[in-house]
């Protein structure tokens, strides 16, 4: 197979799904509405002193934003499995893992990058200082990618299952464990005015990884779980 | 017995660590074998449908 | 290398052949492992002199100890079956991964309630997000995922290779998260905590834990027999071998 197939298959996935989201542009926003509530209750439930926000800031917008991904992952696949899109793309000629990989790509430009285009507001409200929101602004960059694809995988693992909501959250769980300890504390050390670079590092060479081995993971979970 | 009993004041931690061992040990030892005589009961009764279908199908209407 | 393990997994992997191969060694597993638990604990819980710091708490080791071994012990042959499983689509191994997942999770449960039953006179405090609990958590949630997807799919065989997947997935990701939640704790300066007291334990202190620690081993075989057998029934109900089986237990 020559590559230019390839690249117009990928470029023709990307598009058809950026023009389904496009079609569907208040699924768009309701992320973003759900995290812009979450962040709003903290004040009430923890009270409005300045530095005690200060102090949450950082972690309260990652764990919101790692929760309004994973509210919008089980939606990743599932419009294509119910209209047998999903088996089309897995009898195409080419390499199932870049196609789904185009996929993953949309899926993270239509639900995280407006999380991340909020984050300022969001860390904001809660009085981050501003000097340490282009180190939130990074680690988001870095961290979100990195959940969607490894969401990725178990969305595809659970693909042949009808109940899959909480199942979902128990199984990214242990996965998302290490990308929160090292985005909120790339945040905290520059809060503390201390070196930040070896955490968002650690979570550039996880991306790089995931980048290569997720869609191939994501390829075989799928060929399981829809394997008739 | 009763300084055996009472753990060098530490009855209240170490038993009930003893226990949690125990019953969920128990749990998980009885557990698979209600299941085997739960599934052996199903496959009985399947088998036993079937064998009653074979004999009206074999018998004249 | 890859060729034997295929050879010895054909052998035992015929279902008939190794249910009755599991049927006859569970007794005896059983039984050793009970006379090493008994053993153990009569060594643990009466000859062992109490600790010189902890007094009679430290005997909670004799269970706890062992219990995160078998914790981690009986993921690692989890994973290993899982691989057997999707690489040689072997049932018998599909089986062995999905029974041990149950076992795996009630020793990593009892090394939680346990850890902090033994944390809560030591350190004055029941939980602490020290790395070693923190990681032994995830573990429990890793194994509480296998079991949800294997469960979540009508068909067994398909549930069986989706969670070896998670699986496999899970053994990559446990070094990772004990890595993330060893420097989380450096960050943070949390109250560090020395799990394992002193390094060089007595004698009288030792032997009862190694026998606990095989009473635990044997206990999983055992386990893991009646469970794969249980198993291999409900698989292979259409077949001759379960139909004898049912009709020689309904008679008695």
């Amino acid at each position: 197979m020559s590559a230019a197939p390839l690249s117009r298959a990928c470029a023709a996935v990307l598009r058809r799904d950026l023009t389904l989201a496009w079609r569907r542009r208040g699924d768009i926003a309701m992320p973003v509405l759900y995290a812009l509530i979450v962040v709003t209750l903290f004040p009430f439930a923890l009270g409005p002193e300045d530095a005690l926000l200060q102090r949450i800031a950082s972690g309260v917008v990652l764990v919101t934003v790692l929760l309004a991904m994973l509210l919008a992952l089980d939606g990743l696949f599932r419009g294509d499995l119910e209209d047998g899109s999903l088996e089309q793309l897995m009898l195409a000629p080419q390499p199932l893992a870049p196609l789904l990989g185009m996929k993953i790509l949309a899926h993270w430009l239509t639900t995280a990058l407006p999380l991340i285009v909020i984050a300022p507001l969001l860390a904001g409200m809660l009085h981050l200082p501003l000097a340490v929101q282009p180190v939130l602004l990074l680690a988001l960059l870095l961290a979100t990618p990195l959940l969607s694809l490894l969401g990725a995988v178990l969305v595809a693992l659970t693909a042949g299952t009808r109940r899959s909501g909480m199942l979902l959250a128990l199984m990214l769980l242990p996965l998302c464990v290490p990308v929160v300890i090292f985005a909120a504390g790339a945040v905290a050390a520059a809060q503390q005015g201390l070196p930040w670079i070896a955490p968002l590092a650690w979570l550039g060479a996880a991306l790089a990884m995931a980048v290569v081995l997720a869609p191939l993971a994501c390829a075989a979970a799928l060929r399981i779980a829809l394997d008739a | 017995m009763n300084a055996f009993l009472a753990m060098g004041g530490y009855a209240a931690y170490v038993w009930p660590a003893y226990a949690v061992f125990f019953a969920v040990l128990l749990a998980d030892a009885i557990a698979p074998r209600l299941r085997r005589g739960r599934i052996l009961r199903e496959l009985r009764a399947r088998l036993a449908r079937q064998t009653a279908r074979q004999q009206r199908g074999a018998a004249p209407p | 290398m890859a060729n034997w393990i295929p050879l010895w997994v054909h052998k035992l992997g015929s279902p008939p052949l190794f249910y009755r191969f599991a049927g006859a060694a569970r007794p005896w597993l059983l039984a050793l492992a009970v006379l090493a638990a008994a053993g153990g604990l009569y060594g643990g819980l009466v000859l062992a002199p109490s600790d010189y710091q902890q007094g009679d708490a430290y005997r909670i080791i004799f269970i706890h100890v062992p219990s995160a071994w078998m914790s981690l012990f009986i993921y690692g042959v989890m994973a290993v079956a899982s691989f057997v499983a999707l690489v040689w689509r072997v049932k018998l191994a599909e089986v062995v991964a999905m029974e041990s997942a149950p076992v795996g999770a009630a020793f990593t449960f009892i090394t939680l309630v346990t850890g902090s039953l033994w944390g809560k006179p030591m350190w004055g405090t029941w939980w602490t997000w020290d790395a070693r609990l923190t990681s032994e958590l995830v573990l429990l949630f890793l194994y509480l995922g296998v079991i949800g997807l294997y469960h979540a799919f009508e068909d067994r065989r398909q549930g069986a290779r989706a969670a070896a997947f998670l699986a496999l997935i899970g053994i990559v990701n446990v070094p990772i998260v004990h890595f993330s939640v060893n420097w989380w704790n450096t960050l943070h300066q949390g109250s560090t905590v020395r799990i394992l007291g002193p390094s060089k334990m007595a004698p009288s202190m030792l032997w009862p834990l190694l026998t606990m620690m095989a009473a635990t081993k044997l206990y999983y075989l055992a386990s893991l027999c009646s469970r794969v057998r249980a198993d291999l029934l409900a698989l292979e109900g259409g077949k001759d071998w379960v139909r004898k089986i049912a009709e020689a237990e309904g008679s008695r």
